[in-house]
This record gives C-alpha cells, structure tokens and sequence, in this order.
C-alpha cells in the first residue's frame, strides 16, 4: 500500500515542497523541479515592474495543473499585511493554499509568532488551507494546530543559512505532539539535514536555497528527493538501538578452526 | 488623468482597470488587481472607471520560498 500525505484534502505523493526563488535561471529550475518530482511548489506576490511589466514570470514555465501552489507572504510584517497578501494570492485563483510568512527581524528572518497565530487564525476562518512557517517552538505549533492550520511548517534553521537541524530536540517534540502533518521549512544545507528531518518524523521538507544555490542545482534536486525516501523509510523502519559496544554479525558457534 | 500605480505616481489615458492592464500589455498574464485597497477580479476590470487619484496596485507570481 503506498503511503500517502494528506494536507487541506489533498493527497500528496511527494513529500517534497520546493521553492521556485534563486535559481540561476529558468531552464535549470524547471529541470531541477522536474528532477525533485515534488508536487508542492512555493511562490511569492510582488508588484509588477511597470517599467519592463512583460518580463519572464516564473509561471510562465509551470503547468499549473501538475502542481499544487503555495504562494507565501513574505515581506509581510504584521497579520493585517499577510492576510492582504493571502487575499490577493487567493484571487489569482490559482490556489487557496497560504504560507503564512511574516518576518520582522531582516537579519535572521525569524517569524513573529504572535502576528503568525492571528493571521492564521484569520485565513482559517476566510477558508484558506493554511501552512504557517514558524519556529521550533512547540508550544507555539500547537496553538497553531488548534487554530486550524493544515500543517505546521517549523523551521530547521533562519532561511537560506544550510545551517540544517539547529534544534533536533524540540523538532522531534513537534512532530510527537502534532496531529497535523509537520513539514521541516528552511535553514536545510544538503541531503543529510532531510534525512534527519524525516528519521525524526517530519511529513516532508520545503526547500529552496539548498537546491536554488548548489553549484548544481538539479542533482541537488535529485539528492534531496532520495532523501526525502531515504529518512522516511528509515523512520517507518524503526533504528535499532545504540549500544556502546560491538555485536558480532554471525554467530560465533562453528567457527572452522584448527583441530 | 494622474494616479498611484503601484507606489509610484503615474500618467494613464486609460478609462476602465481593464485599459490600463492593457496598456501595459498584461491583460494574458496572470495578474492580480486591486484599486483603493480592494481586490478587483478579473470580470470586474471592464466595469471599473479609472478616477484621478485611484490608488492601484498590479501584482502577479515570482519565485520565492
């Protein structure tokens, strides 16, 4: 029986969640996005340049109907601009889906919890799927369950630094009390940080920069869809114990000895 | 007829939110609008006069996280 991830009624195959900023440009994205078989893909809303307004649009490359879209709403500061934000994602008519992102700090990009929970709160009841990026704070991914997010999207570690699981422990926390699925979003580095995430538990991995920015982009893409695999079966696998010294792989009974 | 098109002052001979996305030739493109703070489909547009000192902004998809 094939496993699968439901978020918002929708059915996911892939637990893999890219993002779409920073690639070098848009033949190598595509690539890499076909590479990464994910099915959620992330975006976010800025104002059209007016001075060159028919410029190349990320969409322009996707077909919408193979993917789910998560547009987000970065550079949002508080919980009135991050709904607006929402709003305007949602009339696009693309998807009713929202990351809520709402950053104060513009050195660590730390989410405002507090603005966070309200703007959740306030797309949950305008009927948006919503997904907030938040920190490792399990507490805070409760108040945020209970709230009615379809998924909690704590942080490995501030975005775009590959830091990978700063805080492993309260991850693991998360994922224990959370009967909504878990997706680990930012700070991974490369394919080891997913792999962790996933033996912890986690439903899946969003990511950008650690695709985005490695020298290669598209086998990147591939290491992490392997991790991705890899860390889930090991979690359903269930690790066999540490134990301080060793344990011979045969038995040690008929040895063919001298004599 | 002057007005403020996303953030910045700008000069339009449009008469309708759908000329001006025209003028710009955005009309196929995915585009989100909204006059005075609120959110205009796209069914609207042609209904939609343009007054001097509306404020607009036009926004669409990029890539992001």
């Amino acid at each position: 029986m094939k496993e699968v991830l439901e978020i918002g009624g929708r059915r996911l195959d892939s637990r893999f969640f890219l993002g779409t900023g920073r690639y070098p440009n848009p033949f190598v994205q595509n690539e890499a996005i076909r590479e990464s078989e994910a099915e959620v893909l992330t975006f976010a809303i800025r104002r059209v340049n007016l001075e060159v307004p028919r410029e190349d649009t990320i969409l322009q490359h996707v077909k919408a109907e193979d993917f789910v879209f998560l547009p987000n709403t970065s550079g949002a500061k508080n919980a009135d601009e991050a709904v607006r934000i929402a709003r305007l994602a949602k009339a696009s008519g693309l998807s009713d889906w929202i990351k809520v992102e709402i950053s104060v700090n513009a050195k660590t990009l730390l989410h405002d919890p507090v603005e966070t929970l309200k703007a959740t709160e306030r797309l949950v009841n305008e009927g948006f799927v919503v997904l907030p990026y938040t920190s490792d704070d399990p507490v805070l991914c409760k108040r945020l369950e209970e709230t009615g997010a379809a998924a909690v999207m704590p942080g490995a570690a501030p975005i775009g630094t590959g830091l990978g699981l700063l805080n492993p422990y309260n991850l693991s926390l998360i994922i224990e009390e959370a009967c909504i699925p878990v997706i680990v979003d930012a700070g991974i580095g490369t394919a080891s940080d997913v792999v962790q995430a996933m033996e912890l538990g986690a439903d899946g991995v969003l990511l950008n920069t650690a695709v985005a920015k490695a020298r290669d982009p598209v086998k990147m893409a591939k290491a992490m869809k392997y991790a991705i695999v890899a860390g889930r079966s090991a979690y359903l696998s269930g690790r066999i114990s540490k134990k301080r010294y060793a344990t011979a792989s045969s038995e040690t009974g008929d040895f063919p000895g001298e004599g | 007829m002057k007005l403020m098109i996303n953030g910045k002052p700008e000069e339009t001979t449009a008469g309708t939110v759908a000329e001006l996305v025209e003028s710009y030739g955005l009309e196929e493109a995915l585009v989100v609008a909204e006059v005075n703070g609120k959110i205009v489909y796209r069914e609207q547009w042609n209904g939609i006069r343009i007054q001097s000192g509306m404020k607009i902004e036009i926004v669409h998809f990029v890539g992001g996280g």
